[in-house]
């Protein structure tokens, strides 16, 4: 797998814009900002997903990630952030000694990637020595039909992944639907106010009364059970 | 003695260097397996970087985001790699990849879910102010 022309450009564009857009998220004051540098961090990815001919997970990625997830991170944004925005905290980080500590950490972890590397090398350079990517797409391309232009093929990455994905994935596919039945129950379940809880007489008794006394508003929804009836 | 051996040192150098650079070139023209797996590993690291250092919770949410997208990109290289020697059931790192963008997923949207119960009962989302179970 080796890219060359403009796929090498294109490479290094997104990779630096990867990088620089992940070390922003990390550092940017505003939550918000660091919202968008990762947003601009997972288009980037998304990119080198295209290159190295993978469609279906860069749009997978996009619609997903970009379209579902940061979304619901910046409504939470908006929610939470209110009160950290409104005492304008100066600090973003940690102690200096906990910020220190992990630094040597993630040092550690560079240079164990750096050594593996360079040690590495020598069994990557087999690795690295195969085709180019230019004429692997060529012979893997003969058989598809052209595009309207006549100079492309349309891929069939999105078909094949399919049937990968329900030949041999068909369990874990399922799988998954039931863990994101869960998670979807389980956020609803979180986000309730304490108003909801008590509407739908999900509350202990005990808890119930303490909460009555600090707001009489409950009552009107609450389901209390008289002692003597 | 040594001068004689000097310019032949020098030009030794020289040549070492000259090759070490065009080896550089030639990566930098023609980005390998090895250069993708690079980038995620840098990924990561950003990414672990942010869970240790910050205060949000919230970014701390988005640091996992980030480490999650380094691991997707390493399925793919690997996954484009193998497609390269023509094996049978290359396409699996693909499948991983969906299945991690699944999990992640789920993870967002129960963990924003316990960010906003958390910022319900004590009013912050700095992880060194909630220390409910400190002692």
């Amino acid at each position: 797998m080796i890219l060359s022309g403009w796929e090498s450009v294109f490479f290094w564009i997104f990779a630096i814009a990867a990088i620089f857009a992940g070390l922003l998220t990390v550092m940017a004051r505003n939550t918000v900002h660091s919202a968008l540098f990762l947003i601009s961090t997972l288009v980037s990815v998304a990119a080198l997903f295209i290159l190295q001919g993978a469609e279906f997970i860069a749009g997978v990625q996009i619609l997903v990630y970009v379209g579902g997830v940061m979304v619901l991170f910046l409504f939470v944004i908006m929610l939470v952030n209110v009160g950290a925005e409104e005492r304008g905290d100066p600090m973003i980080f940690n102690k200096p000694k906990q910020v220190a500590a992990s630094l040597i950490f993630c040092l550690l972890l560079v240079l164990g990637m750096l050594t593996g590397l360079q040690k590495g090398a020598i069994g990557l350079a087999s690795l690295n020595k195969s085709e180019s990517a230019v004429d692997l797409k060529a012979k893997s391309d003969e058989g598809l039909a052209k595009a309207a232009t006549g100079t492309t093929r349309i891929t069939n990455d999105t078909q094949q992944m399919g049937g990968m994905l329900y030949r041999y994935g068909s369990l874990p596919f399922e799988v998954a639907s039931i863990l994101l039945l869960v998670a979807i129950i389980g956020s609803v379940m979180l986000a309730r106010t304490i108003k909801q809880e008590a509407a739908v007489d999900d509350l202990a008794p005990e808890v119930l009364q303490e909460e009555i006394q600090r707001e009489p508003e409950l009552t009107k929804v609450a389901v209390i059970e008289e002692a003597g009836s | 003695m040594f001068g004689i051996f000097a310019p032949a040192l020098f030009l030794l150098f020289q040549q070492a260097e000259r090759t070490r650079l065009g080896e550089m070139w030639e990566n930098i023209q023609h980005p390998n397996l090895s250069r993708f797996l690079f980038i995620g590993a840098l990924l990561f690291i950003i990414g672990v970087a942010g869970v240790l250092t910050r205060r949000n919770i919230i970014v701390i949410f988005m640091s996992i985001e980030l480490i999650m997208n380094a691991a997707n990109l390493n399925f793919i290289a690997f996954s484009r790699y193998l497609q390269s020697t023509g094996s049978a059931n290359a396409l699996a790192g693909q499948v991983f990849a969906v299945f991690i963008i699944v999990v992640a997923a789920a993870e967002a949207a129960i963990g924003l879910g316990i960010v906003i119960a958390l910022y319900r009962n004590k009013e912050t989302i700095l992880l060194d102010e909630i220390d409910l179970l400190k002692w």
